[in-house]
């Protein structure tokens, strides 16, 4: 058994001291990506809810680069030390509430190398207070609290509470920490030697509920994003509190002058607004220099702001909206993380896309037309393989052993651009049961009925799994109805797509060219023929094991056709409510059908006497069939409302044999609504690992994902379910010290050493006046002059003889 | 930030759907270029039956004779702008029907066959009465053939008497006579270029012959040929070593040094090959500057093909009105004439190029200025300012690594105000381009925006005028119909007032209408045919 599709982007990700690593909050776990090639190298485990924030122990003296800390804060109110070099769990911290963010502004006193060990820590962490109740929407259930991690207690009051646990952003030298509170925010100052008891705070009002917050690293400077794109930046804010006690020392009373831009009696010089995002602000970051500021948002832009002119720069198509953004102390590194849970690694002077850390694609929303379609998954069974449709109108095809991405395939050529209402979508996918073909449906909805298009894409694999070429393309297949599903034959290049509109077709794949003379005759699909049923609403469809009955549920009935000849052969019973979907078990002669509608149904329909065999009144989300065994599994709602608002439902999945309507086994899951089923064949690495498969190429495991895309595979006969991991954690590249910065073009620094006790180690007799060879050769060879000076100015004194050491 | 690092390409609107298959260019070869060069026309135009045979004289000014009925059309070959008729011309001392004029190797006498079975040589300089009458044949004499070496005295005729004569011409006796020499009408004969005593026959026999006539006493040919059909022209090619064959549909390659073997067979016309002639692609002024030698081949399909037997491939191909009964090209290279069925005769000629003939000049010139030092290149110095461009057009070597800049996309007007959101301008740049296809596709954009209706609304009167006319012509346009009618009924719908507050907007909705109801007539039409033919698919189906 084992899990995947983590969200990538449910957290900031952050940097290792020497930036070739990115430690990413995924789940339960912290996973340590290499920077350079995009692989994961190692993970972090021993939380047990989400981990939300991650806060790296800087250094200080080079010659400890390698050791790498880090605290990590989760939702099991837990904050935890590691040295993720090994990884290695140090300490833990208990704090019992559930951590939404932490920062520890104090970190660089306390840094490895330092010397000064004495310091103790103090993390500001942000929590939510259990005790209050949810359903009082006015509740402050958000508290900021400040815990001793040296000694692993709670220190000082509540420094603030919010309504919802906020996120704390905290100033490069860590004196300010701040917070967003709807249109206030709220900043602290951290003096170097702070009491817990006496922290300074001042507030910063706006007239719009503010969504981000970003210090400046040098100069009292403090940025905020709101909801509707603007940009705020405060210019010396706290000079009036924050330096009370300086002021009155000095006697400079400070008056009320022209403070342009600032509202009421908020403690700051100016504040300026920028306007370019059409809607809410998701990150500000200032560069690390203090030059520049990013900004970016829904639009999927990253925006550079030069910040002594406005002037704009621009990073666009990235393809979704964008979630934060994080730079590493390598300066020529950051990282932006994207809603569509893929985090892109920049190089940064010029914003260029080294490399791409892609995670299983999240769910989004799709148009209300098509809303009875939006939970299907494609898998590639034999290579371990989902299908997910993404929001930028390609189709994602990830590995659920690896638990990465295999590829995307472009299905519209179209540039995406994230809007609230989306006007074109991928619809369907189907993969054929060897995935060498792939059919999709994408759908354009009308304007007012005007406009509407459906287009039916055939594509065909290459050589390497998940890359797809398109070969035919059929516009509006069935005039301007819908298509409610599309399968492939088992054996050979034949799918049949059914429509709302009452017809079905069934395509094929003329395979070569028939006709030489006529050079316009390609190989392609085309209709080899059209059904109907009483013009009834063609909604669900599926091939028997053999190929040699296509099953189209005409709303309630399902009619049972020759796929060859397009003969009725015949039409079995009635369901409850329209049939969803349609699923042959194995080769047997059984078949499921799904009814989702307002009277739900699971039924088991019997082709040979063309009967009901058994039903049950469940909502079903999804059905697969286990291979060519007479068994199936079915993924059900325990309750049945179709209410899409509670996401979080409980879900049961019941494997059940045809003959016997008594459920074999069962399964509770979570997030049930809109997950997905399906059978896939044991990994063939894990086969080579001693784990012996019976039926080789047999779909054996089972896999489920649920609503946001978390999967779990594991595998429904065994009850230890134990199937290991597969083999990523062989993938840490072979750590060799890449110099960086200034080392990767001069070289290492010889040691200075400032002892005096030691003898000077310079390569000439003092006698032959040095300061005429040190500089000799190139400049591009010598050390800094700074470096240079102090042997410089000591080859230029007298070196007194030892003789007075002697005596 | 420049837009070649971000991660995805930027797809510029077109319309996807209905994009016609992609052609490729035809791009001409430069041999076709040359074929084209040649301006065609009608040389004669009244002749009104076939031309049989033309034939260039081989020696300059190059004059052409035609066959045509019963005379024998003399073209003075060297006179401008096209070849004038000579004045004694036509040579008509035939009681019937004239075949296959040959021009003797020095170009001053003709022989030609006649249906009466004689054969007659004038003087091709001057009208005069026939100088020698040659009397051995006893039916149509459709074969004449002077040798083409220096051999001033002899020729060959060949008739449908089946009867092969060599004669000494000055003295009017056939020096070899082979009866039976094939065993049905022999319709083509050719000399040999590399000896005067080599000749091929053929035949409808179906069989070419080659004859030589120092050893043919004993009426045995030297090499027999099986065509297959039977053959209508034959023709060495010049080296000698080479014999092309034309019969039926197929031109066939010979090589008679290797016995006889079949080289290549052209099948590239329809119906049977007529003629065939050698042309010369590029070569001007004789031979002196060589070019390629080309077999052009005339069918009664109608086509002149040129036929490359070094690449054994056609490398050109022209059509013509009629049926092409026979084919010409001068030694100049100058002139490609083909005679038809029906009397024309076509002449393609090519304009000497004045440039050409100044650089030969000037060629000629530098060979005689030998002595004289070639000026030196001025070094560039920077005061020049070509010297900071020096190179910047520099072509990359065999040898050299080439690094591509990435591609620039491409993006039209419409495609950069959609880009800034100006979805109106968009609309009207699209309007204002006429091309319908990008129009359709700027809309379904602005339809997956939701934003068409926005910005019809919004269009001013000569916009609104603009995408009325556009929906005149195209809205019936079947695939993009089921489209542009909605919205030509929704633009209607939304601007009435404006439409009807304006003489010009009333204009373009009457032709809206006008159209609505020609399209009507169109598939009430179109109902007719389908109801007519449906009986005919139900009968066809059973």
């Amino acid at each position: 058994m084992f899990t995947g599709g983590q969200s990538f982007v449910s957290a900031p990700p952050t940097f290792s001291n020497d930036g070739k690593k990115l430690l990413v909050c995924t789940g339960f776990t912290v996973s340590i990506f290499s920077t350079s090639t995009g692989m994961q190298i190692a993970e972090l485990e021993g939380h047990t809810d989400r981990v939300t924030s991650i806060v790296v122990v800087p250094v200080a003296a080079p010659a400890s680069k390698f050791m790498d800390y880090c605290w990590t804060s989760s939702l099991d109110g837990m904050i935890c030390y590691w040295d993720f070099s090994v990884p290695e769990l140090i300490k833990k911290v208990k704090v019992e509430l559930p951590i939404f963010s932490m920062v520890i502004p104090n970190i660089s006193n306390a840094s490895i190398g330092s010397g000064n060990k004495s310091s103790t820590l103090y993390a500001f962490v942000s929590v939510e207070d259990k005790t209050k109740p949810d359903d009082q929407h006015k509740a402050l259930r958000g508290q900021i609290r400040i815990y001793n991690l040296t000694s692993s207690r709670r220190v000082g009051g509540l420094l603030a509470e919010t309504r919802n646990p906020e996120h704390i952003i905290v100033s490069r030298s860590g004196e300010f920490i701040g917070i967003k509170n709807k249109r206030k925010l709220h900043v602290w100052r951290i003096p170097e030697d702070f009491k817990p008891d006496e922290i300074k705070k001042i507030k910063l009002h706006h007239t719009k509920n503010l969504s981000a917050l970003a210090f400046h690293p040098t100069e009292r400077m403090v940025a905020g994003g709101d909801v509707t794109g603007r940009i705020l930046i405060w210019r010396g804010f706290g000079m009036k509190k924050f330096t009370e006690t300086l002021r009155e020392s000095r006697g400079r009373p400070k008056l009320d002058e022209d403070r342009p831009g600032v509202r009421g009696n908020d403690d700051a010089d100016s504040c300026s607004t920028w306007h370019w995002h059409p809607s809410e602000i998701k990150f500000l970051l200032f560069s690390s220099d203090g030059a520049y500021l990013y900004s970016g948002g829904q639009e999927g832009v990253i925006v550079v702001w030069q910040l002594d002119t406005g002037k704009r720069k621009y990073k666009p198509r990235l393809g979704s909206p964008l979630l934060y953004f994080v730079d590493s102390p390598d300066p020529s590194l950051s990282c932006v993380s994207c809603a569509d849970n893929q985090i892109h690694i920049l190089k940064m002077p010029t914003m260029e896309i080294t490399k791409s850390i892609a995670g299983i694609k999240l769910p989004f929303s799709f148009p209300d037309v098509y809303d009875g379609l939006h939970k299907e998954f494609a898998y590639d069974q034999s290579n371990g393989l989902i299908a997910l449709r993404t929001e930028d109108y390609c189709v994602q095809f990830f590995s659920l052993f690896d638990n990465s991405e295999v590829s995307q395939v472009q299905v519209c050529e179209r540039n995406f651009q994230p809007v609230d209402d989306p006007t074109v979508c991928v619809a369907l996918v189907a993969l054929s049961s060897d995935g060498f073909l792939m059919c999709t449906v994408d759908v354009k909805l009308p304007e007012e009925r005007l406009g509407s298009l459906v287009s039916l894409k055939f594509w065909t694999r290459g050589l390497r799994v998940g890359e797809y070429s398109l070969s035919t393309v059929i516009y509006e297949p069935h005039s301007d109805a819908g298509i409610s599903a599309v399968c492939f034959h088992p054996g050979q290049s034949m799918a049949v797509s059914s429509s709302f509109g009452g017809d079905f077709k069934v395509w094929v794949h003329s395979s070569v060219s028939r006709l030489r003379d006529q050079k316009h005759e390609k190989a392609g699909w085309r209709c080899q023929s059209v059904g109907s049923y009483k013009r009834k609403p063609m909604t669900a469809a599926a091939f028997s094991a053999d190929g040699s009955v296509l099953a189209v549920a005409a709303e309630t009935v399902i009619t049972l056709w020759d796929p060859d000849t397009n003969i009725l052969v015949a039409v079995i019973g009635e369901a409850l409510s329209p049939i969803s979907k349609l699923s042959f078990v194995g080769k047997s002669e059984y078949l499921v059908s799904l009814s989702r509608s307002s009277k739900p149904q699971v039924a088991l329909w019997n082709t040979s006497n063309l009967s009901m065999y058994w039903s049950y009144k469940l909502f079903a989300e999804a059905v697969c069939c286990a291979g060519n065994a007479p068994q199936f599994a079915i993924l059900a709602l325990s309750s049945s409302q179709n209410d899409i608002a509670v996401r979080d439902q409980e879900g049961i999945i019941l494997l059940f044999d045809v003959e016997n309507p008594v459920p074999l086994t069962t399964w509770l899951v979570k997030k049930a609504k809109g997950g997905g089923l399906a059978f896939v064949t044991k990994d063939q690495s894990l086969l080579v690992n001693g784990y012996e498969d019976n039926a080789r190429g047999e779909p054996s495991l089972l896999a489920y994902i649920n609503s946001d895309h978390e999967y779990i595979v594991f595998d429904p006969h065994n009850e230890d379910g134990r199937i290991g991991k597969s083999a990523r954690r062989s993938q840490a590249p072979p750590e060799e010290a890449v110099p960086i910065g200034y080392t990767s073009i001069y070289g290492e620094l010889p040691k200075i050493e400032s002892n005096k006790g030691t003898d000077w180690d310079i390569p000439f007799v003092p006698s032959e006046r040095p300061w005429e060879t040190i500089f000799s050769g190139s400049s591009h060879v010598l050390p800094p002059l700074t470096k240079l000076c102090s042997t410089f100015l000591a080859s230029l004194l007298e070196k007194r003889p030892p003789i007075a050491d002697e005596s | 930030m420049a837009d070649t690092t971000s991660k995805k390409p930027f797809f510029p609107v077109d319309d996807h759907r209905h994009a016609a298959p992609l052609r490729t260019p035809k791009t001409l070869t430069p041999e076709s270029r040359f074929w084209r060069s040649f301006t065609t026309s009608p040389l004669v135009s009244d002749l009104h039956l076939p031309v049989t045979s033309l034939e260039f004289s081989p020696s300059p000014p190059f004059d052409l004779a035609a066959a045509c009925s019963a005379s024998i059309h003399l073209f003075h070959g060297g006179s401008s702008p096209s070849p004038a008729p000579k004045p004694f011309s036509p040579l008509s001392s035939f009681s019937d029907v004239a075949f296959s004029p040959s021009f003797r190797c020095d170009g001053a006498l003709l022989a030609a066959g006649g249906a009466s079975g004689v054969v007659q040589v004038f003087r091709s300089d001057r009208a005069a009465p026939p100088l020698r009458r040659l009397r051995a044949h006893s039916r149509p004499v459709r074969a004449v053939r002077y040798p083409r070496l220096a051999d001033k005295l002899h020729l060959l005729s060949a008739g449908d008497d089946a009867l092969v004569s060599y004669w000494d011409v000055t003295s009017e006796t056939p020096l070899l006579s082979l009866p039976a020499a094939h065993r049905d009408y022999v319709r083509a004969a050719a000399a040999s270029p590399a000896s005067p005593d080599l000749f091929a026959t053929a035949s409808y026999d179906r069989v070419v012959k080659m004859w030589d006539v120092r050893a043919a006493a004993n009426s045995n040919s030297v090499l027999a040929l099986d065509h297959g059909d039977p053959v209508e022209s034959v023709l060495f090619l010049p080296s000698g070593g080479l014999l092309a064959s034309a019969g039926g549909n197929s031109v066939k390659i010979w090589d008679v040094i290797g016995g006889g073997r079949l080289v290549h067979s052209v099948e590239s016309h329809n119906k049977t090959v007529t003629a065939l002639s050698l042309g010369r692609t590029g070569g001007l002024d004789g031979g002196k500057d060589g070019g390629e030698s080309r077999l052009l081949s005339v069918s009664i399909d109608g086509y002149l093909k040129i036929f490359d037997f070094a690449a054994f491939k056609i490398t050109h191909s022209m059509r013509y009105p009629a049926q092409l009964l026979s084919v010409g090209f001068s030694p100049s290279g100058l002139l490609r004439v083909v005679g038809t069925s029906n009397g024309i005769i076509y002449m393609g000629k090519k304009k000497k190029q004045r440039e050409e003939e100044e650089d030969e000049g000037a060629t000629a010139a530098s060979e005689f200025d030998w002595s004289n030092p070639k000026p030196e290149k001025p070094v560039l110095r920077p005061t020049n300012f070509r010297y900071f461009r020096r190179g910047q057009n520099e072509k990359p070597g065999e040898s050299d690594f080439v690094i591509k800049r990435p591609a620039k996309v491409k993006l039209a007007e419409h495609d950069k105000l959609l880009r800034k959101f100006r979805h109106k301008d968009a609309l009207v740049a699209a309007l204002n381009k006429k091309n319908p296809n990008s129009i359709v596709a700027v809309m379904e954009e602005l339809v997956a925006r939701k934003k068409l209706l926005l910005c019809v609304g919004n269009l001013d009167r000569d916009e609104l005028g603009l995408l009325l006319g556009f929906l005149h012509k195209f809205a019936t346009m079947p695939r993009h119909a089921r489209f542009l009618m909605g919205l030509a009924k929704r633009v209607l719908e939304m601007r009435v007032e404006d439409i009807q507050s304006s003489d010009e907007m009333r204009g373009h909705v009457r032709n809206l209408k006008r159209m609505v109801a020609e399209e009507i007539r169109i598939q009430h039409s179109l109902r007719e045919i389908q109801g007519m033919i449906s009986p005919l698919l139900m009968i066809a189906g059973k």
